[in-house]
C-alpha cells in the first residue's frame, strides 16, 4: 500500500495560536514514491512539532548537491513522519526526489503561518473549495487531514479542485484522493475534480474553467498554485460575490526565517511582504485588490 | 565509559579582543544574514540567551525607512548565491525604539552596521546611535557596542558604494564619524574596487580601528525564458563558497597593508574555511550567506576551529597571518 494511503487520519491540528516553535533535525528518508512526474517524500523528523496546514519546511540532504536548502509545503504528517509532494525541476529537488530509504536530510520548521483554520471554518462556513495546480496541491493532503479533525469535520461540505499539465502530472494528486476519502470517511461532503491542460484526463481546461462552473456565493477557497493560476483564480472568484480566497505563495527562498529578506512579493497596496515570515498564505485582497466592481 | 579531560594549554582559548570588545570566539555573522530577533521568534528564546556568534551583527540600519528593491532578489547560482535586497529595513528610528534594547540583552558584544546615501547620513547616523546607547546601555556601553560603516553595498543606487570606491570619500566618511562614535569603529569594504588595500590603508589612516572584508561581488544572472536581467533591481552581490579564493586574496593583500585588525568573510561553511581566512590575516571571521542553511553554524565553526587548532598544535595568535610567513 503507498504510503500516503497507510496513514489513519487525526493529524493534530494545531492553531495559529497553539504552536510549537520550529526546529532544525536531522532526519532521514521513510519513504519516497514516484507519483507520476512527482514524488512523495516522506521523511522521519525526529522531535519534530505538529504542522499547521499551509506551514511549510526547508529541506537540505546530506551531503547537498546545492548550496542552499529548498522550501516545501508540509503535505502530510503522522507523527514524526512528514511528507511533501514534490515535483524534480531543477537540482535540489532532483537530489531529494532521487534519495533513497535511509538516507540523511536535515529539516527545518515547520515555518510559515500556514492556513487559518479558524477563519477558515468560522460561521456562516458553507463550503471549503481547495485550488491547487501542479504541485501547487502540496498542501492539500494535511489540510484536508486537519479538516476531519476540526470540531466541524462530519458536517463539513469541501470541493477540491486540482489542474495539472497532463495525466502523469495527475498522479501527484493521488495522496488529495486518499486524504479527501478520509475526510468523506469522517461523514463529510467531499468531492474532487479534476483539470488536464492536455486533455489526457476528461477535455482539455484549466482548474479556473472548472471554478467558474462550480463556484458559489460564500465559498472559502484555499489556493496554491503557479502565480499566472493564483491571478487567474482571483479574477475568476470575484465574478461570484461573497468569495473568501486565501493564496500561499511560493517564492525563491535563502533563509526561510525572515533573515535575508530575499523572499519578498509585491502587495496590492504596492508594500512588499516577505513569503516566509508574513506568509506564504495570504489574503486575496492583500495581495490583488479589491479593484473595480463591474 | 570516560572520556579524558583536555589538558588545559592543548586547548586554544578562542577569545578575542576587537579594540574594546571581547569575544568569546572569533567567529561573528555578516550584516544582514541573521536576524537573531527573527530567528528567536521562529526557534525560541535560547538564541537570545546563547547566541551562537562571537559578536551580533543586525542587518544595516539606515536613517529612514527603506522597502528595499523590487522582487526577484535572491537566485541561487553555482556555489552560492545572488542577491538584491536593496538595505531593507524600517530605519534609525524604528531600530532605536524596536530592535536595539532587546540587542543589549544579548550575552555577547553588538556590532551595528550603518549604510548612508551620503557621508552627512552616516555622521547622524553614528550620533544618533551614539545618543540611544549614552541613554539607555549604561556606562562601559563602548566596551559592548561597535560600530560597523558599510560603505560597500552594491544594490543600492546612490551613495554606499561609491564612497566605498574612492579612498578620498572613505578618508571623508570615517574621519567625520570618527568624531561623533566613542567606540570601535569598523569599515567595511567592497571587493568591487581595483586595489582593496588601498582603500583599507585610507580607511585605517583616517581612523578606522577595524577593516572588515569583502562585501558581495556584483554580478548578474539572466533569465533563461525571458533572456532579461533575472533580478528586480538587474545587477546584486555574488556570495558563497564561489568567491572565498577572491575573497582570501582581498584579505591577505590587506593585511599585508594595514596594522588594524581584519573581519575576514567571503564563503565560509566550515572551521577549514575559517582557518584559511585566520592564515591570511583575519582575526575575526564572518560566516555570511551559509548561515542561511543553519542558523546556528557560527557556533559550530568556532567548535570546530578549536579542534583544528588543538589538532595542530597552534593557537589563535599563532595562526593569525601565518600565511604571510614564508619559513616553514
Amino acid at each position: 500500500m503507498p504510503r500516503y494511503e497507510n496513514r489513519e487520519s487525526g493529524h493534530e491540528c494545531p492553531g495559529r495560536g497553539s504552536r510549537g516553535k520550529a526546529v532544525r533535525v536531522f532526519g532521514w528518508v521513510a519513504g519516497s514514491e514516484r507519483l507520476g512526474s512527482l514524488s512523495w517524500l516522506t521523511i522521519h523528523a525526529p522531535g519534530f512539532p505538529a504542522a499547521g496546514p499551509g506551514q511549510f519546511v526547508l529541506l537540505q540532504p546530506e551531503p547537498p548537491a546545492c548550496f542552499l536548502p529548498r522550501a516545501f509545503s508540509v503535505a502530510g504528517q503522522r507523527g514524526e513522519e512528514i511528507s511533501f509532494l514534490i515535483s524534480p525541476v531543477g537540482p535540489g529537488t532532483k537530489q531529494l526526489t532521487n534519495l533513497r530509504e535511509h538516507d540523511p536530510v536535515w529539516i527545518t520548521g515547520p515555518l510559515g503561518n500556514g492556513f487559518d483554520m479558524d477563519t477558515l471554518l468560522a460561521p456562516p462556513m458553507r463550503r471549503a473549495v481547495l485550488v491547487g495546480g501542479g504541485v501547487g496541491a502540496a498542501p492539500f493532503p494535511l489540510l484536508l487531514d486537519c479538516l476531519a479533525t476540526s470540531a466541524s469535520g462530519p458536517d463539513l461540505d469541501v470541493l477540491v479542485l486540482l489542474g495539472f499539465r497532463n495525466s502523469s502530472q495527475a498522479e501527484g494528486g493521488q495522496p488529495v484522493r486518499a486524504a479527501a476519502a478520509r475526510l468523506a470517511a469522517g461523514g463529510a461532503s467531499c468531492r474532487i475534480e479534476i483539470a488536464t491542460e492536455d486533455g489526457s484526463i476528461g477535455k482539455a481546461r484549466l482548474v479556473t474553467d472548472l471554478l467558474a462552473a462550480e463556484q458559489r456565493q460564500g465559498d472559502r477557497l484555499a489556493v496554491c498554485g503557479p502565480q499566472a493560476m493564483c491571478e487567474a483564480v482571483w479574477q475568476t472568484a470575484r465574478e461570484a460575490s461573497g468569495l473568501s480566497c486565501w493564496f500561499s505563495l511560493e517564492a525563491n527562498m535563502a533563509c526561510g526565517v525572515g533573515s535575508c529578506h530575499g523572499c519578498a512579493s509585491l502587495r496590492a497596496d504596492g508594500s512588499l511582504a516577505l513569503v516566509c515570515r508574513d506568509g506564504p498564505v495570504f489574503t486575496g485582497e492583500s495581495l490583488y485588490g479589491v479593484g473595480e466592481q463591474e | 565509559m570516560t572520556f579524558p579531560m583536555q589538558s588545559q594549554h592543548s586547548s586554544p582559548d578562542l577569545i578575542v579582543h576587537l579594540g574594546p570588545l571581547t569575544l568569546a570566539h572569533p567567529v561573528i555573522n555578516a550584516s544582514g544574514t541573521m536576524e537573531i530577533l527573527e530567528l528567536a521568534d521562529v526557534f525560541g528564546e535560547d538564541v537570545l540567551k546563547s547566541p551562537p556568534v562571537g559578536a551580533y551583527v543586525p542587518k544595516t540600519i539606515t536613517l529612514k525607512p527603506r522597502q528595499g528593491n523590487l522582487p526577484p532578489r535572491i537566485l541561487e547560482t553555482p556555489a552560492g548565491m545572488i542577491n538584491a535586497i536593496g538595505l531593507s529595513g524600517g530605519g534609525l528610528e524604528a531600530f532605536v525604539g524596536g530592535s536595539l534594547p532587546r540587542l543589549l540583552t544579548l550575552s555577547c558584544p553588538l556590532i551595528l552596521s550603518i549604510g548612508g546615501f551620503s557621508p552627512r547620513e552616516y555622521v547622524e547616523l553614528a550620533a544618533g546611535l551614539r545618543q540611544a546607547l549614552q541613554a539607555g546601555a549604561g556606562d562601559g556601553w563602548t566596551q559592548r557596542v561597535g560600530l560597523e560603516l558599510n560603505v560597500s553595498c552594491p544594490n543600492v543606487h546612490s551613495g554606499c558604494l561609491l564612497i566605498g570606491a574612492d579612498p578620498g570619500e572613505i578618508e571623508g566618511v570615517v574621519s567625520a564619524v570618527r568624531r561623533e562614535w566613542p567606540g570601535l569603529l569598523i569599515t567595511k569594504l567592497t571587493p568591487n574596487v581595483t586595489d582593496i588595500a588601498s582603500i583599507a590603508a585610507a580607511a585605517a589612516g583616517a581612523g578606522a580601528d577595524a577593516i572588515s572584508a569583502v562585501n558581495t561581488f556584483k554580478g548578474m544572472v539572466i533569465d533563461r525564458r525571458s533572456l532579461r536581467p533575472f533580478l528586480g533591481n538587474v545587477t546584486g552581490g555574488l556570495s558563497g563558497p564561489a568567491i572565498k579564493p577572491l575573497a582570501l586574496r582581498a584579505i591577505f593583500e590587506i593585511f599585508a597593508r594595514v596594522e588594524v585588525p581584519v573581519i575576514g568573510m567571503g564563503g565560509i561553511r566550515s572551521a577549514e574555511d575559517a582557518l584559511d581566512f585566520l592564515a591570511c590575516g583575519a582575526t575575526v571571521v564572518a560566516v555570511g550567506s551559509a548561515g542561511f542553511t543553519d542558523p546556528w553554524l557560527t557556533g559550530r565553526i568556532a567548535s570546530g576551529l578549536a579542534t583544528s587548532l588543538s589538532e595542530r598544535g597552534l593557537t589563535l595568535r599563532d595562526v593569525v597571518g601565518i600565511a604571510h610567513r614564508r619559513e616553514a
